[in-house]
């Protein structure tokens, strides 16, 4: 874990969007007009579905979302308008809340998505170098997504890692080159860490 | 050792179907609190003094009662967002028990007189949600859920909402806020949310462990569950432990053993040859303790007389294989990247900490750097608009004030590999000044 | 709601016994005890404190952790400190923290010298930073829309901006996109935020991050003054301050008035200023000679004028919006004693008979600005605040978001306040009389079911204290009515209640009141019947009439029925203009134009739709040859042999006084920066009664006040028009309001679109289908009718789903395919 990289803000920063000006050319994105806009039916339903929950329909923006990522890939501009549509808010309003939350990706993703916790148990257990073997793993991969995520709650299996949501670990530096393999084959991921099969470790718990 | 409520027969198969629960007692509380008046409910939950799960350690009961009462929409959240460094607990409970939590929720709504209620749950753990989702809905089948429920004059709607990832989510505002559609920032207090909460409504917010053990406290009475853990830590809890110990995961305690029973005895401690160096009690937002520190009692007030807290209940334990500088470092980068960037002091704070880390590392710093670390912590912690802010600059301050020797060493080493000799050659011109003392206040 | 009432409390800051008013917040009652509490975030116009920037730290006493005073009420008995080491402490560690990322260029920086962080750095920082590691720099500066840049280095996260354009506008463009100290201002996908008033955000912004692209280094705030002044671009007149230098407006800033403008400005406001100092502006006297306007010399240009004797008794005035009240008063007298003439006109449409003008004008029935917030229901009726008075868009917004006020819309073109309202009610263009007599039964009648009624049951139950807006565009023949439903709801003479009307001209109200109409003399005295602005247009046009005196406005542009103006002003012998810009009408017919004054330059008063009158003080002496427009009135009138006896403009204000009996006693210093609401003196009094007819007028010739449901029988549209908040000539030439510039859309429903086979964006071409209208006769009404068959307009189809089906809504004030070509109710779009 030693020798961080000390980042130099300079041009070209790595923070997307702050050198971005405004295109004077485009027009002010006020909320779509649903006699202009094209929402894929099953879309719209689902986002009418879940503002019906709520008592306030706002409240279903990260649902809807959640909605649209899941079809387009991921929070595409055609997604948030579509979504702006039909929650009647402005995609501006939407494109705020997506950036703020880690799981919404408003640039193009790979299909796969596998988050390497690298919080501190992992790490302790050596979740930087299973996430640098999964990234090497991954380079030949354009389907597959590597990211280090916060802690994903699981620091029982550390080091873990989600993979397209599914827990996996503790895992090991061989276990990246399998996960690209069961990605690929399109089954389960490395079935015998999942964490949806782990008992407890509590003595104390008694089960039959 | 253990005595086991929450746990009791978690791994029992199907347990998560509604059938099973059924079978095992579930929902039988549930009975007995709606044939009891709501009052006499708080009342129980009063008298069990059962102290919140989530992080702040506060009154379940005493919560409920700031509710006010009368006929407005009033909201119950369970927060699941579990998201604090080391915590895994809950995720354990949904994806086991969700019918036990359900029935929580059913009865602290009847207590408090609420109709509408939410799980809050990150997005990260789409399983459990999965899992909940399909309880929920047996719930409502069952007539747990819904309108005028089990022929009582008591009915609850139950939304499970799913997050998409970000930590402030877990702090009670900021997750309101999220609830309702917007950015997870928090809000300031007062208005708290019992008054003034999901859409401007009074709201209870409690943690899942916490709603989980409701169930448990009308089944046993209160007086007996009061009987469990301390005086003023009662009942048992959920700890869940991990980094360098032999038995990650989590365990049910009652509140009050030593620590030292929980990483050794349960946990079977670091590895053979390796002993712990410091461990985090309550969650990595918790000020750190050391190997001295093994026998504090595990319950709030213990833990808080040993100036630290016991938070979340998660004990993350570091062995002395491990440099605290990257312990520091991964810290600050975490709350760096969760910090929602509402308030100054956080936001700036928590980036300026991984700089300085950073330079520490790069060899470019000299001890003169750990007191202005220091005194950054100190001007983050009690300036923020929630409390994320002080939940780095608190475990940070505590190891520069614990660690500052091997800090010290860090630094020296650092500048050496670095090739950098001089402490000139280290500050910058201009600088040395700053870091002479503090200046005269206009 | 009714406003909540305000008990004053005792509490202690810094050892000071001190008062305010309960529940205040710190931050503000702290200013009692002359403590100053710096802050970045806090501004109550924004709504409830945010507590960002954690400035504002306070100990109180009883608390332990330091409190934000920006949230933090006031109690009776606080005991408050904000000069211990522990409050110290947290102000440096603030103004350290935030500077940890700031760039500290301020001697490059636009904001330098009259910037918040500079001048809380300098009173309550530490003077020096620890932080030695490198600072974020980006590309800077960018373009966040045409009128505004944003410098990222600089924001400091405090929310203000964003918070404007999503609590105050509602316009909910400008956001803050990612999290923590990666967090930036921005807008969704590169778009710019263009939005009528986007450009308060540069006001708000407490750094130098969001500046004024047209201000951006033209001046440094040590070489310039601040003016007071009103901005006569619309009837909102918000107060404006503005900024000098050289006898230059280099910039317009709100002047914040409550009672006015909540202290916000539109764009058009802030930054149409730009018109004052363009090359297209009409800077001398211009005859024209050979069929050209050349520049003449004044005393050439006022003879001219002074030919108007000639025509003495066939004389026809107009007069603009932004002509002041003594500008008014001084033309009618010199049309109708100096010329004999009577034919006098400041509104477009119909006119309102003089009794039924009194009633609605009458003082107890005037609602005021902050009633639109204060009001249990507010009906906004045929008109649409956000073009027509931009700033009361924000007010009644304000109302819904903040108190809660009912919000009810009926017009004939959606509105942008929908989305707000509890009702929106849609009637057939030009179709207010049987739309309020619906209401009126409605209102009088048994509850049953439909919109009306609905609109009805939130008028009687939502609440005592009703407003109604309403725009002049309303059918004159509808007005009986409303003043009937106003009786019914028991309106007049309730504090909080009435209606408030939003004439078409910028002082509408002022003129009216100076006598600026047909037969309404100064004080709404009666005078010599004369025609109205149609009926001018119709007597010009056949002879009847000979000369025409277009005072600030070009009937061409801005009036009904395009084709009759230029007959009119083709036909007329003399025509005499006011104008600041050529604009077609009196680039193509005027004898003399005389430069107008601008807003900045004018000296006078106008009145606020809300009877608040309002004074305009020269801000900068008169740039090139341009003269005060009350002193070419007088000369003009002393040279037909009508001295005026008017040497300054506070003479000609004494004379208004004299002659309008409700303003009697009041002072130029009276009305002096805030303005003085006649409506709440005692002399509103002596404000002639007025009455409406009793019965509801006779649906008239005119076939478009009878309800029209669903589409016409003939496949044609009905046509509606509106004017957008951009459609004037100020705008078109303030270069960087140019973006804005109006081009004619169609806006269609999205069924219409469908059965006419066309799409969003496309071409299209309006022309009229029944030319059946009788208003043409003689020579030059064939001409103008012949012109009228081939008439097309052509746009950009808006295909909108608001838009109810069978009617096209267009543009009309625009300076190209303005909807006033048009003069049938029935249109027919199609692709070319
Ligand atoms: C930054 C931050 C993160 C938090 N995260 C969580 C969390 O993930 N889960 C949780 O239950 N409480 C969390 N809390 C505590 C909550 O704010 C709140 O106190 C708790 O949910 C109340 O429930 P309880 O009384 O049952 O503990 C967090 C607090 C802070 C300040
Ligand atoms: S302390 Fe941090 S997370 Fe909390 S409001 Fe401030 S910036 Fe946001
Ligand atoms: S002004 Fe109080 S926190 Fe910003």
């Amino acid at each position: 874990m030693s020798g961080y990289d000390v980042p130099r803000f300079g041009h070209g920063s790595r923070v997307p969007g702050w050198d971005q000006a405004a295109d004077l050319t485009k027009d002010p994105a006020v909320i779509p007009d649903s006699a202009t806009t094209l929402v894929p039916e099953t879309l719209r339903a689902g986002i009418e579905a879940a503002m019906a929950k709520y008592p306030e329909r706002r409240s279903a923006a990260i649902p809807a979302l959640h909605l649209a990522q899941e079809l387009h890939g991921w929070c595409s501009p055609e997604a948030i308008e579509q979504v702006a549509c039909v929650m009647r808010l402005t995609p501006a309003y939407l494109i705020s809340v997506a950036t703020f939350y880690d799981m919404l990706e408003t640039r193009p993703k790979p299909r796969n998505d596998v988050f390497v916790c690298t919080n501190i148990s992992c790490s302790l257990l050596g979740a930087d170098e299973f996430y640098e073997a999964m990234v090497a793993a991954a380079a030949e991969d354009p389907d597959v997504g590597v990211r280090s995520f916060e802690c994903l709650g699981a620091c029982d299996i550390a080091p873990m890692a989600s993979v397209n949501g599914e827990y996996v670990g503790p895992l090991e530096t061989e276990d990246a080159a399998q996960i690209i393999e069961d990605l690929r084959a399109g089954g389960p991921v490395l079935e015998a860490k999942q964490l949806r099969f782990r008992r407890s470790v509590d003595p104390g718990a008694v089960g039959p | 050792m253990s005595i086991h409520i929450l746990f009791e027969g978690i791994d029992e198969p199907g347990l998560n179907r509604l059938e099973v629960y059924q079978r095992r007692g579930g929902y039988q509380a549930l009975r007995t609190a709606l044939a009891m008046s709501r009052e006499d409910v708080l009342g129980e939950l009063l008298t069990s003094e059962i102290r919140g799960r989530g992080g702040a350690g506060f009154q379940m009961g005493k919560k409920i009662s700031f509710l006010p009462r009368g006929d407005m929409d009033k909201y119950l959240v369970c927060n699941a967002d579990e998201s604090e460094p080391g915590t895994f607990k809950d995720r354990e409970l949904m994806q086991k028990s969700p019918h036990m939590l359900i029935e929580g929720i059913v009865i602290a709504s009847y207590a408090a007189g609420i109709g509408r209620s939410f799980i809050y749950i990150r997005g990260e753990y789409d399983y459990q949600a999965d899992i909940l989702e399909a309880a929920i809905a047996e719930a409502y089948e069952a007539g747990y859920l819904g309108e005028q429920i089990l022929g009582s004059d008591h009915s609850l709607s139950l939304v499970l909402h799913r997050g998409a990832g970000a930590y402030i989510c877990g702090e009670e505002t900021g997750l309101l806020d999220s609830l309702e559609g917007k950015r997870g920032n928090p809000r300031l207090k007062p208005p708290f949310p019992a008054i003034q909460g999901l859409y401007q409504g009074p709201t209870l917010i409690n943690n899942v462990e916490t709603l989980s053990t409701v169930p448990h406290i009308i089944r046993m009475g209160a007086a007996q569950y009061a009987e469990i853990g301390t005086q003023t830590s009662t009942g048992t809890k959920l700890v869940s432990i991990s980094g360098d110990v032999q038995r990650p995961g989590n365990y049910e305690i009652a509140l009050g053993i030593p620590s030292r029973e929980i990483i050794y005895g349960l946990a079977g401690g670091p590895a053979d040859g390796r002993e712990v160096k410091l461990w985090f009690p309550g969650g990595s937002s918790a000020p750190v303790l050391t190997k001295d520190d093994l026998d504090v009692p595990y319950d709030f007030d213990s833990l808080a007389k040993a100036g630290t807290m016991l938070g979340s209940g998660a004990i993350i334990v570091v062995d002395d294989s491990h440099r605290v500088l990257d312990v520091a470092y991964k810290l600050a980068k975490f709350y760096a990247h969760e910090s929602c960037g509402k308030c100054v002091p956080c936001r700036e704070g928590t980036n300026w900490t991984v700089k300085m880390l950073q330079r520490i590392e790069a060899g470019e710093a000299t001890p003169m750097d750990l007191d202005i670390m220091a005194s950054v912590q100190d001007e983050i912690i009690g300036n923020c608009l929630c409390v994320l802010g002080d939940a780095m600059a608190m475990p940070v301050g505590s190891i520069i004030k614990k660690f500052r020797a091997e800090l010290e060493e860090h630094i020296e080493a650092a500048r050496e590999r670095a090739g950098i000799g001089s402490l000139e050659n280290v500050i910058p011109v201009g600088v040395a000044d700053a870091h002479a003392g503090p200046l005269p206040v206009h | 709601m009714p406003r909540p009432e305000q008990k004053e409390i005792q509490f202690t800051i810094d050892g000071r016994e001190v008062r305010a008013i309960e529940g205040a917040m710190l931050v503000d009652a702290a200013k009692h005890g002359d403590v100053e509490i710096p802050f970045f975030c806090y501004e109550p116009k924004l709504g409830n404190p945010v507590g960002a920037c954690r400035m504002c730290l306070v100990e109180i006493e009883g608390i332990p952790k330091l409190q934000t005073s920006c949230s933090t009420p006031v109690k009776d008995g606080m005991v408050v400190h904000t000069q211990t080491d522990r409050v110290h402490a947290a102000q440096n560690a603030v103004v350290e923290f935030l500077l940890v990322n700031h760039p500290l260029d301020c001697p490059v920086c636009d904001k330098g010298g009259e910037c918040p962080l500079q001048d809380i750095t300098f009173g309550w920082g530490r003077g020096r930073s620890r932080f030695i590691e490198p600072k974020r720099h980006f590309v800077k500066p960018l373009s966040l829309s045409p009128l505004v840049a944003i410098d990222r280095e600089r924001c400091i996260l405090c929310y203000r901006c964003v918070r404007f354009s999503q609590e105050v506008a509602e316009d909910y463009q400008l956001i803050f996109a990612e999290r923590g100290a990666h967090t930036y201002v921005s807008t969704f996908d590169g778009h710019p935020y263009v939005a009528p008033f986007s450009g308060n955000i540069i006001e708000l912004c407490p750094v130098g991050a969001l500046t004024s692209k047209p201000y951006r280094f033209r001046a440094r705030p040590w070489d310039i003054e601040g003016a007071g002044g009103i901005c006569t671009l619309c009837p909102s007149q918000c107060n404006v301050q503005f900024t000098v230098r050289d006898e230059t407006v280099m910039r317009v800033l709100a002047r914040e008035n409550d009672e006015v403008d909540d202290g916000w400005l539109c764009d058009k406001g802030r930054f149409a200023y730009q018109s004052i100092h363009v090359d297209e502006r009409i800077a001398a006297p211009l005859v024209r000679d050979g069929g050209e306007l050349r520049e003449v010399s004044w005393e050439r240009a006022l003879s001219v004028a002074a030919g108007l004797a000639r025509h003495r008794g066939r004389v026809g005035a107009l007069v603009g919006g932004q002509a002041t009240n003594e500008e008014g008063f001084l033309l009618q007298s010199l049309m109708r004693q100096g010329l004999e003439s009577p034919d006098i006109d400041s509104r477009g449409r119909a006119s309102v008979p003089l009794e039924l003008g009194r009633a609605l004008a009458a003082p107890s029935l005037q609602a005021a600005v902050p009633d639109l917030e204060f009001a249990h229901t507010v009906l906004v009726l045929g008109c649409e605040p956000l073009d027509d008075a931009p700033i009361l868009d924000l007010r009644i917004r304000k109302g819904v978001r903040r108190r809660g006020v009912n919000l009810a819309i009926a017009s004939a073109r959606p509105s942008a306040l929908d989305a707000n309202a509890k009702l929106s009610l849609r009637y057939p263009p030009g179709t207010e009389a049987a739309f309020l007599a619906e209401l009126a039964a409605a209102l009088a009648g048994p509850p049953s079911s439909g919109d009306i009624s609905a609109l009805a049951k939130l008028l009687l139950e939502g609440g005592e204290d009703v407003v109604i807006l309403w725009g002049e565009r309303v059918a004159a023949d509808a007005l009986p009515t409303l003043l009937r439903i106003a009786e019914r709801l028991g309106l007049s003479g309730r504090a909080g209640a009435g209606l408030l009307e939003v004439p078409s001209g910028a002082n509408g109200r002022g003129l009216r009141e100076a006598g600026v109409l047909p037969g309404v003399g100064p004080g709404y005295a009666p005078a010599p019947a004369g025609r109205s602005a149609a009926q001018i247009a119709a007597a010009a046009a056949d002879g009847r009439l000979t000369a025409l005196y277009l005072f600030q406005t070009d009937p061409v542009r801005e009036l009904p029925d395009r084709a009759l103006w230029e007959a009119a002003l083709h036909r007329a012998a003399l025509v005499v203009a006011h104008a600041s810009v050529l604009t077609e009408g009196i680039r193509e017919h005027a004898a003399v134009v005389f430069p107008a004054e601008s807003h900045a330059e004018k000296e006078g008063t106008v009145v606020h739709p809300d009877g608040r009158l309002q004074r305009l003080r020269g801000a900068i002496g008169h740039p090139n040859q341009v003269r005060a427009g009350w002193s070419v009135l007088a000369e003009i009138s002393a040279r037909v042999g009508h001295d005026q006896g008017v040497l300054t403009s506070p003479m000609a204000w004494e004379q208004l006084v004299a002659a309008v009996p409700f303003y009697a006693g009041l002072t130029l210093q009276e009305i002096g920066g805030r303005g003085v609401r006649w409506p709440d003196r005692a002399q509103a009094a002596q404000m002639p009664a007025g009455s409406a007819p009793s019965a509801p007028a006779p649906p008239g010739g005119s076939a478009s006040s009878a309800p029209v449901a669903g589409a016409p029988a003939n496949g044609g549209l009905r046509l509606g028009s509106y004017r957008p908040i951009w459609a004037s000539p100020e705008v078109e030439i303030s270069p960087a309001l140019k973006f804005t510039i109006c081009r004619q859309h169609v806006e269609l429903s999205p069924q219409d679109a469908a059965r006419l086979g066309i799409d969003h964006g496309e071409a299209v071409e309006v022309s009229q289908l029944d030319g059946s209208s009788a208003a043409y006769s003689g020579e030059a009404g064939s001409q103008a009718r012949g012109k009228l068959e081939g008439t097309r307009v052509h746009g950009t189809a808006a295909v909108r789903s608001g838009v109810p089906q069978g009617t096209a809504f267009l543009a009309d004030g625009i300076a190209q395919d303005s909807a006033n070509e048009l003069t049938e109710a029935v249109v027919e779009v199609r692709k070319p």
